[in-house]
């Protein structure tokens, strides 16, 4: 076995879960029918309680061009795309330097999430 | 065990290694070749389904070494060869193809469910694929210190399950990091 290519593409939550259902993971409660091992099972159901299930291509496509301005690497785009911060506190560990680089455009870049992602419902759940 | 996270992290805050970013992600697309034989009962099948299962068999839900996780077979790309050996049944491919990678980087967040904690630091059940039963429900964010691919063991240790991958994380930083109900 020979490895041609370790790192062929950055891959968010969002695309891996869509890849997961286009193989037929949503469609099958008994898990059965579906071409798919339980390994792959796990890792839909995990995706699923993730921010990534609300997630479109279109909304990604459109936080990305948004996002623009503020100058993120692409991993920290991925980052917060895979973790949907809703607040200040959240987004610092995921961007490097965040003080030096955005300073008080930080808050903006958490609106833009809020406004262009919706919260998973488990997020909803644990503010009760 | 938490100022030995603290030296670990003063480490990774050092710019040459901050390239490490850039690099690659949770989720990996990663291209392979591999050389298989397909066993005679399965030529019946068209090809492509008939490679792809047995890609499946071989890659899924193993840790390749100093790669990571494989999660799934994305595409194939390549078919070649066919060729039957001598004193051989089963035809020889080449084949190339990609695979969905588990493998996070150094510096990544990532949102798992506590698992076990004892005196070693904290086992999630993210460490080696994904949660199944977490024993509390303790939902926690934390940034990867390092990833550890041990060497397989001779002998089965018997207390704790064999790892192949280890993700080593830590809770240190100025804010985000820890259980998630702290800042939601």
């Amino acid at each position: 076995m020979k490895i041609l290519k370790e790192n062929g593409g950055l891959l968010t939550n969002f695309e891996v879960l869509d890849f997961l259902r286009s193989r037929g993971a949503a469609k099958d409660p008994t898990r059965v029918l579906a071409p798919l091992a339980p390994s792959e099972f796990k890792v839909y159901d995990f995706l699923e309680q993730s921010a990534a299930c609300s997630q479109t291509r279109e909304s990604i496509a459109e936080f990305v061009t948004k996002c623009k301005p503020y100058k993120l690497t692409k991993s920290e785009i991925v980052s917060i795309v895979n973790v949907r911060p809703s607040s200040a506190v959240e987004i610092d560990p995921l961007i490097e330097d965040l003080d030096s680089r955005l300073g008080e455009s930080a808050e903006e870049l958490v609106e833009l999430v809020l406004q262009v992602f919706p919260p998973p419902p488990d997020q909803s759940k644990s503010d009760e | 065990m938490w100022r030995e996270l603290e030296d670990m992290e003063e480490k990774w805050q050092n710019p040459s290694q901050k390239r490490v970013l850039a690099r690659v992600n949770m989720f990996n697309l990663s291209k392979l070749e591999h050389t298989l034989r397909l066993q005679p009962h399965l030529l019946s099948l068209p090809i492509n389904e008939a490679v792809k299962g047995e890609l499946e068999s071989l890659f899924l839900d193993k840790v390749i070494a100093n790669l990571g996780l494989c999660i799934s077979v994305y595409d194939i790309e390549s078919i070649d060869g066919g060729f039957i050996f001598p004193n051989e049944g089963a035809p020889t491919y080449t084949v190339k193809f990609r695979l969905i990678i588990f493998r996070p980087f150094v510096g990544e967040i990532i949102s798992a469910k506590l698992k076990e904690s004892n005196a070693d630091g904290l086992r999630f059940a993210n460490a080696r694929a994904f949660p199944c039963c977490p024993r509390l429900r303790n939902h926690i964010r934390f940034r990867v210190q390092n990833v550890k691919f041990p060497e397989i063991p001779k002998e089965q240790k018997e207390s704790k399950p064999f790892a192949p991958m280890e993700i080593i994380g830590s809770l240190v930083s100025d804010g985000g990091l820890g259980p998630i109900s702290w800042w939601v």
